[in-house]
């Protein structure tokens, strides 16, 4: 078993591979994500998300996350610019990737309203691209510094890709079997008939059966993409399910770049061959000179960043094979009370809508008085923190210090709020008779969330 | 491990075979439109029927209010002050069937900001007024300007009709007070013209256009703007002036139309309108509305139907305010249990139209990407 273990091992680390799908990982990666910080500036969502909220829903021990005012918001986004296209042309690569993946951590960590698996995806991917030589082929940098150039890598900096790629897709089919999205199909039965405006297949959508179909194809297509994947006989049909499936979504639903950014990086599962006809041809449009005619040598790396490395990967592996667990740790239904959500490759799985209306009380007068939420919040954030505990109880606490600040010392805050799930109908969400201003936030199981009864 | 991979290749053809074969069954939509709902006739319902006319009356009282100022600023007497008076009313009575309609054209024209920002700033008015030099335009003069401000400068000017004469004919600043007038009648009457003249040329084709539900669709702003109108009921007709949001402290000042005193049955008649909108309702009869998209999305609130859960609430919050009488701000001061259990009413309704009527309709109401799968 150990020498299977060791064997396997060494196939991951010695057995080279050719840098080609490196290369092309890095360009597809680089100019997605030029074209989506771009897209996300001129939405006008720097100002929006960053700029104009007065407060900001940080992310459990990210406090010290602040957003940079005005200018240092479109300064971080023109490192985000600049840096994609550096990852794009391979140009002071290391330094490129890096920022990227801080600079793009870092806007994602200051308000948890935007958070989305997507762009966690992003983060996840910029931080593996670190440990990888991709600029070490069809670059800027190797043309610089032609010694620079490798034409093999180990297998392991291809296949941590295919196999985050794999959790990715899995996860999310995983979390698909369950009974709100097979047996209800809950939410695409409200999801679909919202989008019969479409042409073509607009009154399709409008029929239940179509809502079955797609849930259990949706299912069945992401727990099986990553085999057809990578398995070589069915790679080109998996492609195709790939390129289908997430067209279809982008032009159901308001997912903006993500469909694009999945089409762009599975082509990393293509084999070396593939990659290096993308390299021949972009080469021939750029360049007259053909520069893959000449071999170099492998990438070597010595031990002690070697090391570093594997311990990185297998932390950073560990961790996203346990995270899409954690929530059988705590009680309840999770959908409802979202402890363990986050960061677990769930992706569309809720129509869930909430109000909430907080109330002041001062202790000493036994006054109260109602927060007109607006005047804190904008209304994505509102939207947002109506249905999510943790942002619920943060909110709480950013009223009990303005009302501390006003003068009213130890304000009781308590939270009123309404919300509905999968069509469920609103009900009390929160024990609204728990004083928010006194809990803590943690990690364990927010006893004050009222547990869910369907009475449907 | 061979099987293990084909396996779900299998079952991935099949389902691929069926998502394919509803694609191509899909290039006839007219044989499957029958269980969808007409998102389209409901638009054109609510624009046709309730939209347009609501804004055509009301600019027809707007002018009326306009012309009534110019002949009382011609010569005020007691007589063309009360007609005044009435034009103001009924104009104010006319402005609640529209002032959901905050988007397009209105939203282009800050209608809703503009015609109604109460209570109104009465230092600020004054100051205006004594000063001659003002800009109506900035943001700042929004509590300036507007029915609150011809509220006051009509009803709480004096402390009858003779007192209030006297502030247009003998008073020292009378010339700057009627001009003050005719000047915020002028802003009502331009922008509402300018609303009016694209709901009745270009804008119906826009808005019967985005069928869509995200947040620019008419849909999604119509639902939008339903719930921000509700809101100015709630919060501003009544809870802000009960006391609500300050520590139980009343503010009987604050409600609108505070000096003619007609608040309870101006909140009347706006939740009428709010009701309509959602029912589909007008002098054309019961057409498409948001009740029968509920009802053909089988919607649900508590075991039963969501659509009859709002009715019910519509009826509900109806008769706790016919149960108060106007003026508004006296009953504040004595019977302030009848006007938050009027305002508790409002309240649970907020909960049903802004979040189980967009939730089981699938309608966007913010702006930002949702996860993608």
């Amino acid at each position: 078993m150990l020498n299977y273990i060791r064997e396997k091992f060494n196939s991951f680390t010695k057995t080279d591979r050719h840098i080609a799908p490196l290369a092309v990982l890095r360009m597809a990666f680089g100019s997605i994500m030029l074209v989506s910080v771009v897209r996300f500036l001129l939405k006008g969502w720097v100002y929006a998300f960053y700029i104009k909220p007065r407060f900001h829903f940080t992310f459990y021990g990210f406090d010290w996350v602040r957003p940079l005012g005005a200018t240092g918001m479109y300064v971080l986004f023109t490192i985000l610019i600049i840096t994609s296209i550096l990852v794009t042309i391979g140009l002071f690569y290391r330094i490129a990737i890096t920022t990227f993946f801080l600079c793009f951590t870092y806007v994602e960590l200051i308000d948890k309203t935007t958070y989305l698996n997507h762009y966690y995806f992003i983060s996840v991917m910029a931080f593996l691209m670190i440990l990888v030589p991709a600029n070490r082929y069809f670059s800027v940098d190797v043309f610089r510094k032609p010694e620079l150039k490798n034409t093999y890598v180990p297998r392991w900096a291809i296949d941590i890709f295919k196999f985050q790629l794999f959790i990715v897709y899995f996860f999310a089919g995983l979390s698909k079997l369950n009974y709100d999205w097979l047996i209800a199909a809950m939410p695409l039965r409200i999801w679909l008939p919202a989008s019969s405006h479409l042409p073509v297949i607009g009154g399709l959508l409008t029929q239940l059966w179509v809502a079955y179909v797609f849930s259990w194809f949706g299912a069945l297509f992401d727990l099986s993409i990553g085999f057809l994947l990578i398995n070589s006989a069915t790679r080109k049909f998996g492609y195709l399910l790939v390129v289908v499936f997430h067209l279809a979504t982008a032009w159901f639903f308001k997912i903006g770049m993500f469909p694009y950014v999945m089409i762009f990086v599975t082509i990393v599962f293509f084999s070396e061959d593939t990659h290096r006809k993308i390299i021949g041809y972009l080469s021939r449009i750029f360049s007259k000179r053909d520069t893959i005619t000449y071999n170099t040598g492998s990438y070597q790396i010595s031990l002690a960043p070697k090391r570093i490395i594997y311990t990185l990967l297998l932390l950073h592996f560990s961790i996203q094979l346990f995270l899409p667990f954690r929530f059988l740790l705590y009680p309840g239904k999770l959908y409802w009370t979202e402890e363990g959500y986050r960061f677990s490759w769930r992706v569309m799985l809720m129509e869930k809508g909430g109000t909430a209306f907080f109330h002041v009380k001062d202790p000493r007068t036994g006054k109260k008085t109602e927060i007109i939420n607006s005047q804190y919040l904008t209304n994505f954030q509102e939207s947002q923190m109506s249905t999510q505990p943790d942002m619920i109880l943060q909110f709480a606490h950013i009223l009990a210090a303005d009302y501390q600040q006003k003068g009213i010392k130890n304000p009781i805050v308590t939270a009123e709020s309404y919300v509905t799930l999968n069509g469920s109908g609103s009900r009390l969400y929160i024990d609204s008779t728990v004083n928010l201003a006194t809990i803590h936030d943690g990690f364990d199981h927010k006893k004050w969330i009222l547990p869910f009864h369907n009475n449907n | 491990m061979r099987k293990k991979i084909i396996y779900p290749a299998i079952i991935a053809l099949i389902a691929v075979a069926a998502f394919q074969a509803c694609k191509k069954s899909g290039t006839s939509p007219n044989s499957t439109n029958s269980a969808g709902f007409d998102r389209v006739g409901m638009l054109k319902n609510l624009s046709t029927n309730i939209i347009v006319p609501g804004y055509i009356t009301f600019q027809a009282s707007v002018t009326t209010l306009d012309s009534s100022v110019t002949a009382f600023n011609a010569s005020p007497d007691l007589t063309k002050l009360a007609n005044l008076q009435a034009t103001f009313k009924t104009a104010y009575e006319k402005w609640q069937a529209v002032s959901t309609f905050d988007f397009g054209p209105a939203a282009n024209e800050n209608l809703r900001i503009s015609v109604n920002t109460f209570p109104a700033d009465v230092t600020q008015i004054n100051t205006n007024v004594t000063s001659g030099s003002y800009n109506l335009a900035s943001l700042s003069a929004l509590p300036a300007e507007g029915f609150p401000a011809i509220d006051y400068l009509l009803f709480g000017t004096g402390a009858d009709n003779n007192a209030i004469l006297v502030q247009y004919t003998t008073d020292s600043e009378a010339a700057n007070r009627k001009a003050y007038l005719a000047a915020v009648s002028t802003i009502i009457k331009t922008k509402t013209a300018n609303v009016v003249s694209a709901w009745k040329t270009t804008y119906p084709a826009t808005f019967l256009a985005a069928s869509g539900t995200d947040v620019g669709s008419s849909v999604g702003q119509l639902t939008n703007e339903l719930n921000e109108d509700f809101e100015v009921l709630k919060n501003f007709e009544i809870g802000i002036p009960a006391g609500t949001e300050s520590m139980g402290t009343t503010f009987p000042t604050k409600v609108q139309a505070y000096y003619s005193k007609i608040s309870l049955h101006l909140a009347l008649l706006h939740l009428q309108a709010i009701q309509n909108i959602y029912l589909g309702q007008s002098a054309a009869g019961n057409g498409l509305g948001f009740d029968d998209y509920l009802v053909s999305a089988k919607a649900t609130y508590n075991s039963g139907s969501l659509n009859d859960a709002i009715i019910n609430q519509f009826a509900t919050a109806t008769a706790k305010l016919q149960a108060l009488s106007d003026p508004l701000a006296n009953q504040i001061a004595t019977n302030l249990t009848g006007v938050t259990a009027a305002y508790a009413a409002l309240q649970l309704q907020t909960v049903l139209l802004k979040t189980d009527m967009p939730s089981a309709l699938g309608i966007l109401i913010t702006y930002g990407d949702t996860d993608g799968d």
